[in-house]
């Protein structure tokens, strides 16, 4: 009953507010949309494409959303088209597998014009229930507002998890088990320094992750399949700031090192060939099967130098033992980059084994503050990696994750204006087929995106609502209270 | 004349002579606190903005602090609005009780208020809370007794709570003698407890800012101790008043208590005034604002010497050409007094941003007022960094981080204008050139691209001069960093390799 009161509302209200045209001067060219959704590949569970004309002077627009069966959805707006909610997840549940054609009417002073219609392919494949990101000003070292929020990708609802209202602090490097929200880590910066973790769904806790035979607290986190350990970098990290140079700031290592945390047993398990003074080890992820643990690693800068330019990290590999938590004797490089001069950063193998997406920049590991930074795509079986050239933009790709299913993937470009971060979202096949991405869509997007001063950091993809009780987290930090990591030498497998 | 007629006649008086004593005092004494109060916050015309505000308990009075301070930009203008705010909280606090002889006692909570607005980190918000919950004490009082007015009562804990914030318990202390203490009136307080916890649970906030405020003070950890004794004093004074009535009614002389209660109230207001931040924040300004002229009129009155005043002192030489010659004949703090390390608050880098920005060094001014925006403690942002934020990304040619700042900036009252003029600007490559400023800033600039951190190297200076010899700023910069270091060497190969004449 309530459905059908705000269907009439809105026919109401539509029929109210749409114009009717049919003299519009039919164009030939395709229309100019913000964001750009045209020949896009989506979810058939994800929310509204609602888009704007990139043209401000546009005055009015309208859009029909049809398919080979005869159904169409309509809408019309002042400054973007607004589909609703459940006429367009009805249209993509028909057409799972299909295409739909999006014709678009602009008015101007002179009258409506019609554009040459695009489509839009509709994937079976569906996506997570949503993401995780942190929304943080893109500055440099002090930080304001922030916080982690959840995103559900099937409508517009964005709430937080936690925020730096509630405590004295900064808060990062929130990471799931492939997805699954039941184990998370989430690290608190700051005055009341803590990493909070979640395993099994239980309570959270808070640890204080620095030991004294480890650099520093751990950083970079990545969950293993089975759930009992994380795999963590430590990393003395600095900063510096170019002064005539479009990419803002080098965020650099003096030092870094990775270990893998036990859960079960409270345990840092160190080993020597991946705490190397020589090299810097960074970014540790785990394999689909969790047998190996793939890194990046860079030969160490003499101490002092700032040759920033010439550190230049390979994709490595090494192999582990979920059984004992012990480490492989041998490190293989996979993508020796190095050689190109190129750089590594944020390796993340799919869940199915098949691929390893890695974003490639000119030097260094922060690939964010990057213009030139892409995506690759390694294909684990063959050992050969392509861009990802339908996904890339002229400016930064950088951070990736992987859905649960391993056919989309969510990444952070700065493509929209050079400087915030955005989600963007594409597919990728079981042969390594990459479609053209498209932005995490908003009700408004251009109004959006321009109104908000933050970039969306590190998006995670999660299966499920994370349900965190964000005033318990904050007690948690506010108290103080931190359970010290325990440490374990680990000697490596001879071969 | 009788007493009644002559007091009836100057009750207005006392509090117009109150008004425009608070308008002096922040016109001319006080101004340019004022000033640092608008540029730490950035008031937009938004539904959004006004929502992330409200939905907040307090939330309605400090959307109505935020909007008054918008017109701090114009000191006389704000002087006015505190002015007309304190006179009004007096007025209110006059209607709560029967005052007599004990009149002058109606002026303490606006002259406690006016202590609390000394510090430049008190926000006006809650000045507003006090008013709006003598103001609805004040209509309250005007209900008839009843049912009725318990059930109002009961509505106005949540609908006040959410107004006003914590402060609103005020407006329950005032209702207490009124009818009898019974259980209703009990259970009033106890309603109000249950409720703040239970929203302990749901609101982003820390559950002490719940109780004592959630944005009353820029420092989010800080109690704004003078505003509850401001607020708590309208309860205890006409408490004072009532049992003292007859006492009080039994002479005419209220005047008297109002002249003690102004001269020390007065007194305490004038000795806690910090006098050496409104200096330091007066150099501040007169940099923001680019007044040379004045700057110089200023030091040549009295060296500054403290950090923001040598640092806009030295800006201000060089502005003139005078800089390398007249060094010395104002207090200097080393090289830290041409370009100061840059530290991690709002205030103290922005006039170094602005020494940057005026000598073409445009990514490191731009890095300096972005991390100062940030360093803002309550999270707020600032329409003078949004400013300039989007002058030196349109300097640097990043039209689209530009357009969104004037965007913003298009959503405000004051910097309206600048932004729709400045917008027609973007990416017009041409038009940038010929501009006076942003021209000449291009020019400017670094050719060669270093890494720079907090710290404002000689190599930093020698590189920016040499990217353009004309740039003279740079030039006087150098030459001052060589005579302050004692590098006569590197000064003399300075005025060899130019053709600028010292």
């Amino acid at each position: 009953m309530k459905k059908i009161l705000y269907a009439l509302l809105s026919l109401l209200l539509f029929s109210a507010c749409a114009e009717t045209f049919n003299d519009a001067s039919q164009e030939a060219a395709l229309p100019s949309i913000y964001p750009d959704y045209l020949g896009v590949t989506i979810p058939v569970n994800i929310a509204p494409l609602c888009f704007s004309l990139t043209d401000e002077e546009a005055l009015r627009i309208d859009a029909v959303v049809s398919d080979t069966h005869g159904h169409r959805l309509h809408c019309q707006g002042k400054e973007s088209v607004d589909f609703s909610l459940d006429g367009w997840r009805k249209l993509l549940g028909q057409n799972c597998g299909d295409s739909l054609s999006i014709t678009v009417s602009a008015k101007y002073a002179d009258g409506w014009h019609t554009y040459r219609p695009f489509s839009i392919y509709v994937s079976p494949d569906s996506i997570d229930y949503g993401i995780c990101y942190r929304l943080i000003e893109p500055g440099y070292e002090v930080w304001s507002k922030m916080g982690i929020y959840e995103r559900n990708l099937s409508s517009f609802d964005e709430h937080p998890l936690i925020e730096n209202t509630q405590f004295e602090g900064c808060v990062n490097c929130h990471s799931f088990n492939r997805g699954n929200p039941a184990d998370m880590s989430l690290h608190i910066r700051g005055l009341h320094g803590a990493t909070l973790l979640r395993h099994n769904g239980g309570p959270i806790s808070a640890y204080n992750t620095r030991t004294d035979q480890t650099l520093g607290f751990c950083v970079y986190p990545y969950w293993h399949p089975s759930g009992r350990y994380i795999a963590y970098s430590t990393n003395a990290t600095s900063q510096l700031f170019h002064s005539a140079d479009s990419n803002r700031i080098e965020v650099f290592d003096t030092a870094s090192d990775l270990q893998v945390y036990d859960i079960d047993k409270n345990e840092l398990l160190l080993s020597s060939l991946v705490k190397q003074d020589s090299v810097y080890e960074t970014f540790p992820v785990f394999s689909a099967d969790g047998r190996s643990l793939f890194f990046c690693a860079a030969r160490a800068l003499p101490e002092g130098s700032h040759q920033l330019d010439s550190i230049y990290y390979d994709l490595c590999r090494i192999d582990f033992n979920p059984e004992t938590g012990k480490f492989g004797s041998r490190i293989d490089t996979l993508v020796y980059a190095s050689a190109q001069h190129k750089s590594v950063s944020f390796p993340r193998p799919s869940y199915d084994g098949q691929f390893l997406c890695y974003t490639l920049s000119d030097y260094g590991q922060f690939s964010i503050w990057h213009h030139e930074a892409d995506l690759y795509l390694l294909d684990l079986t063959t050992g050969q990696s392509f861009p990802m050239a339908k996904a890339n933009s002229e400016d930064t790709e950088s951070f990736h994750n992987w859905s649960s299913n391993s056919r989309w993937l969510v990444f952070s470009s700065r493509r929209d204006d050079g400087l915030f971060t955005r989600p963007y979202f594409c597919h990728v096949d079981t042969r390594g087929v990459v479609t053209k991405a498209f932005m995490l869509p908003q009700r408004s997007p251009r109004r959006f995106y321009r109104e908000r001063f933050l970039s969306f950091n590190v998006p995670e993809f999660v299966t499920a609502p994370v349900r965190f009780n964000s005033h318990k987290a904050s007690r948690l930090i506010n108290a103080d209270t931190r359970t010290p990591f325990g440490v374990r030498k680990i000697e490596e497998v001879k071969p | 004349m009788s007493s009644v007629g002559s007091f009836k006649f100057l009750r207005p008086l006392c509090t117009l002579l109150f008004g425009v004593a608070v308008l002096l005092f922040f016109g001319l004494a006080y101004p340019h606190h004022l000033h640092f109060q608008e540029q730490n916050q950035l008031f937009l015309f938004d539904r959004n903005y006004a929502w992330e505000i409200v939905r907040l308990p307090g939330g309605v009075a400090d959307l109505l602090g935020r909007f008054c301070t918008q017109f701090f930009l114009f000191a006389w203008v704000g002087a006015l609005i505190i002015a007309l705010l304190l006179s009004v909280v007096q007025l209110l606090t006059l209607r709560t009780v029967s005052w007599g002889r004990l009149y002058g006692l109606s002026f303490v909570p606006s002259f406690l208020l006016w202590l609390f607005l000394l510090d430049e980190n008190a926000l006006l918000g809650g000045v507003w809370a006090v008013l709006l919950t003598l103001l609805a004490s004040w209509g309250f009082d005007r209900l008839p007794r009843g049912w009725m007015r318990r059930i109002l009562l009961l509505f106005a804990i949540p609908v006040l709570y959410w107004i006003v914030g914590p402060i609103c318990i005020l407006f329950f202390l005032l209702q207490a003698p009124r009818p009898k203490r019974d259980a209703w009136y009990y259970g009033v307080f106890v309603l109000l407890a249950v409720m703040l916890v239970i929203l302990s649970y749901y609101l982003p906030v820390p559950a002490d800012r719940l109780w004592f405020g959630v944005h009353f003070h820029r420092y989010p950890t800080v109690i704004p101790i003078l505003l509850w004794v401001a607020a708590l004093s309208v309860f205890i004074l006409t408490l004072v008043a009532r049992t003292y009535h007859r006492w009080a009614n039994a002479s005419s002389r209220y005047v008297v208590s109002f002249l003690l209660v102004a001269i020390s109230m007065g007194y305490l207001v004038w000795t806690s005034s910090n006098f050496k931040a409104e200096k330091v924040m007066q150099y501040d300004f007169m940099a923001r604002h680019q007044q040379w002229n004045r700057i110089l009129a200023t030091i040549n009155t009295q060296k500054p010497n403290n950090q923001i005043g040598v640092t806009v002192q030295n800006l201000a030489l060089a502005k003139h050409g005078m800089l390398a010659d007249r060094l010395f004949d104002y207090n200097q703090n080393g090289i830290a007094g041409l370009l100061p390390d840059v530290e991690r608050d709002a205030t103290s880098p922005l006039p170094t941003a602005e020494a940057f920005y005026q000598l073409g060094m445009i990514y490191v001014a731009q890095r300096t007022v972005f991390e100062a925006q940030e360093a803002i403690l309550d999270f707020q942002k600032s329409a003078r960094c949004y400013k300039r934020l989007a002058q030196t990304n349109l300097i640097l040619g990043s039209y689209e981080v530009a357009r969104k700042y004037l965007t913003a900036l298009q959503k405000t009252l004051f910097y309206h204008d600048w932004a729709k003029e400045t917008l027609p600007l973007l990416g017009d490559e041409e038009a940038i050139a010929k501009h006076p400023e942003y021209g000449h800033l291009r020019q400017s600039a670094y050719n060669e691209d270093f890494y720079f951190s907090d710290h404002v190297t000689p190599k930093m200076l020698e590189d920016l001069f040499f990217s353009n010899t004309e740039n003279r700023l740079a030039f006087d910069y150098l030459r001052a960093y060589y005579l302050l270091t004692g590098d006569r060497e590197s000064y003399t190969r300075l005025l060899l390799h130019t053709s600028i004449k010292p």
